[in-house]
């Protein structure tokens, strides 16, 4: 079971819109575990989605996000998990003259809550419901993209997961989010987008939705699954002919990824983990392949204690 | 389980608490304008000299009929059946157009400006295809309306309508009739009340211009364009402002103006400004005759070079001669150490990209896909003009100044950048990345310095309390595309001089014009 719980905390990680699937998944920490640990990831595209246009550009080449993410996730009781990560993410393009970015992201934080449990006679079906909110933790500007090492925007993050368990190996789930962002703020006092020029340097971000959904099996010290995941954007204007990406663009996509995992025997609490995903569809996004590594590492605080 | 359940609550309350609070995502698109209620009506304004009609009466607006007359009375009576089938939409729209017609068409230009601000993608096989002004839908959409075309177009419509409506008060103040509002109680004045004779009416005026003048430049919005004309001459007509001959006179003014404008178009040297591919190839061997580094384009796949004849566009205010005569000294040798001293200091700036200086960079940008440097000043401009309640004839004085002079600016600084043919500081050291995209035009002057300096300069002259901070504002813009890395400081101090010098062409206009 260590193993699904480190599983938990990781898997998907988005460059630009950084969430984890542990906010997406049915998996929970026991009170007064903590796993924490690194993730270290890249993200490249060649060829993107200039509106519905797929296309390359020579002017970019390839660009590629590099993100050193921070996670924890905290049992505050059987019911309740706390969960919290803080990327550095590095952005480069291979070719052209545009100036890489670096720097410290997004603080997300947030906390998810199993309202529903039932078990049957071989398997067992657990729901979840997980706030989450995130905000920039530095001054980075969203007005550099593809090269800008977010979107600046604070979000509050409302989702339902729904996992069931079968027969101990297999399992699969479902999560489905709806993601409410705040305006952001660019440098510049005029922009245009979506039809129409705006004379000031408040942009709107239109909220979006998000769902996942994998299946997975675990034997002994091994867990590998396949998933799903998929953005939509609800509002927003596509990039026009020959023009540069905008933070509030209609951004859209699908993934397909495989999440594994290793438990190690010794020393007991320490996890690898790897990730590969690659986006099938998009819209004013890249056509990214993404590759994850990370180690995680449970601490009991409280191991004596019968939580049950 | 207590805990729990305090767990669960908070959880529920702070969702409630957060949602409505993350909805509230208004962002305003305009920049608010106020009914429009001048300091002074500026009665002499037709005695003021033109910029380009020989004179305010070169076209005739016939003898209205007077107010006592039939003819007259049942224009008066389609007002009243107007104004009593009044729906919201046509008050917001008499409210939208009492902000001021030269400021409302100022930004739908720049709007305009912002749409078609984006070049030709290549084609497959690496090489671009220009826009066709005879295809303007198409992939390129027509036009690229970079910063020289963007400088011309906005002084052209600029113009124009400045001198249409000096034209317009001439004849006002000749014949003398007044609005529907005042000869007939009955009708509701919806617009502020300023006293101006409405025969020609001025809305009609402005309307007539900007359609005839805009879908001409922009063909591909005739649709949009016309209907925000049309809506204007309505605006006027609904708030028993004008009359319907009013309108008549005030349209048939506005477009026999335009129509001289685009005579003086079809003719200034635009349609010669982008050169075969013998002529771009003949600036690099002028170059390397004189032992220099020429200019390449930085672009991938290379894209032919922005508007290289542009500099033999004919000026404002400025003879041919005058535009030599205002051009820099040249710049160091592209193999001399001072160069290379340029350079490092480029280097260090991008090896130095603080926060600060990126977000002078992105403030000032105006790339592609924006409404250019000439629109961002013309941003500027319209605050200052908005508060100082000028009337329209005024609004559109100053609009005309400040882009006469960018667009002798762009003349003078596209003449001097394919005159010297000088390499970006990245061409000369590939290991200088940029803030913002490189411009596709050779490096000597900064255009934005140019822009910026010509209009800070007739600024200045306008709103002399402001100068300082026209001043600082220029220097930010240029100093930017240094931060940048995408120009040399020599390109931003030639650039500075020179806008100041063209500048000042336009200043010595408007100290006689009869306006002040």
């Amino acid at each position: 079971m260590k193993i699904v719980k480190l599983l938990g905390l990781l898997g998907i990680i988005l460059t630009h819109q950084l969430k984890a699937q542990t906010l997406s998944d049915g998996l929970m920490m026991p009170k007064k575990d903590l796993c924490t640990g690194f993730l270290y990831s890249t993200d490249s595209w060649k060829n993107y989605w200039e509106g519905t246009l797929k296309r390359d550009n020579m002017n970019l080449g390839t660009v590629t996000t590099t993100s050193a993410t921070w996670v924890g996730s905290y049992g505050l009781t059987e019911k309740i998990n706390l969960i919290a990560m803080v990327p550095y993410v590095w952005t480069r393009a291979s070719s052209g003259t545009l100036h890489p970015m670096q720097g410290v992201q997004d603080l997300t934080f947030g906390g998810k809550y199993r309202f529903f449990k039932k078990e049957f006679q071989n398997s067992s079906l657990k729901t979840f419901a997980a706030l989450s909110f995130s905000l920039p933790l530095t001054n980075y500007t969203p007005d550099f993209l593809p090269l800008s090492i977010g979107l600046s925007s604070k979000t509050v993050a409302v989702r339902i997961n729904s996992v069931y368990t079968l027969a101990k190996n297999w399992y699969t789930g479902i999560s489905g989010a709806y993601i409410f962002r705040s305006n952001v703020t660019l440098d510049r006092p005029s922009y245009y987008t979506d039809g129409q020029l705006f004379l000031t340097n408040e942009v709107a971000m239109p909220n979006q939705f998000q769902f996942f959904g994998n299946i997975g099996y675990k034997k002994n010290n091994w867990q590998v699954e396949i998933n799903y995941n998929q953005q939509n954007t609800l509002g927003g204007g596509d990039i026009r002919r020959q023009d540069m990406p905008f933070a509030s663009n209609r951004m859209n996509f699908a993934k397909i990824g495989i999440n594994g995992a290793y438990y190690f025997p010794y020393p007991k609490g320490l996890a690898a983990h790897a990730t590969a995903s690659y986006t099938v569809a998009g819209r004013n996004v890249g056509q990214s392949t993404m590759y994850t590594a990370g180690l995680l590492y449970i601490i009991h605080f409280k191991k004596e204690i019968q939580t049950n | 389980m207590n805990f729990i359940t305090n767990y669960k609550s908070i959880f529920f309350l702070t969702l409630i608490v957060l949602l409505p609070l993350s909805c509230n995502k208004d962002v305003g698109s305009n920049e608010t304008l106020y009914p429009l209620i001048p300091t002074n009506v500026d009665a002499n304004a037709g005695t003021w000299k033109p910029m380009f009609l020989t004179s305010n009466s070169q076209v005739a607006v016939p003898v209205p009929v007077a107010v006592t007359t039939p003819a007259y009375q049942s224009e008066l009576t389609t007002i009243k059946n107007f104004q009593s089938l009044l729906t919201s939409g046509k008050r917001k729209s008499i409210e939208y157009w009492s902000g001021g017609g030269v400021l409302r068409w100022n930004q739908i230009f720049r709007e305009l400006v912002a749409r078609y601000s984006l070049p030709p993608a290549p084609l497959s096989n690496g090489t671009y295809i220009f826009p066709d002004a005879d295809n303007p839908f198409a992939d390129p959409q027509f036009p690229f309306a970079n910063p020289p075309y963007a400088a011309r177009a906005y002084s052209y419509v600029s113009v124009a309508m400045y001198d249409a409506l000096k034209a317009a008060w001439y004849y006002k103040y000749l014949y003398n009739r007044q609005a529907p509002y005042q000869v007939d109680n009955a009708i509701t004045p919806l617009m502020p009340q300023v006293t101006i004779p409405a025969y020609p009416s001025e809305e009609a005026v402005m309307a007539g211009v900007a359609q005839t003048i805009l879908s001409s430049l922009f063909p591909a919005a005739v649709e949009e364009i016309t209907l925000k004309a049309g809506e204007q001459r309505n605006a006027a007509l609904w708030s028993g402002k004008a009359a319907p001959s009013d309108i008549s006179a005030g349209l048939a003014l506005g477009k026999a103006v335009a129509q001289l404008f685009l005579t003086r178009a079809s003719g200034d040297g635009m349609k010669n400004a982008i050169g075969t591919p013998d002529q771009w190839k003949a600036f690099q061997d002028t170059a390397t005759k004189h032992g220099q580094i020429p200019w390449l384009s930085l672009d991938v796949p290379a894209r032919p070079p922005m508007l290289p004849f542009f500099g033999n566009v004919k000026a404002w205010m400025m003879t041919p001669a005058d535009i030599v005569n205002v051009r820099p000294p040249t710049p160091p040798s592209t193999s001399s150490s001072e160069m290379q001293s340029q350079v490092s200091e480029v280097k260090y700036f991008s090896s130095n990209l603080t926060r600060e200086r990126q977000g002078i960079v992105l403030k000032w940008a105006d790339g592609a896909g924006t409404y250019t440097p000439p629109g961002h000043w013309n941003d500027i401009a319209e605050e200052y003009i908005r508060d100082a309640k000028f009337s329209e004839v005024r609004a559109a004085r100053a609009f005309a100044l400040i882009n006469v002079a960018m667009h002798d600016a762009a003349v003078a600084c596209w003449h001097t950048k394919y005159y010297y043919f000088n390499p970006r500081p990245t061409q000369m050291d590939p290991s200088i990345k940029t803030g913002t995209g490189i411009p596709n035009f050779p490096s000597y002057v900064s255009g934005h310095s140019t822009f910026s300096f010509a209009a800070s300069t007739v600024l200045s002259y306008l709103f002399p309390s402001a100068q300082n901070n026209y001043e600082s504002m220029a220097n930010e813009a240029s100093l930017s595309r240094l931060y940048g890395a995408i120009h040399y400081r020599i390109d931003i101090e030639a650039g500075s001089d020179l806008g100041k010098n063209v500048g000042a062409f336009t200043v010595s206009f408007a100290q006689s014009d009869g306006a002040n």
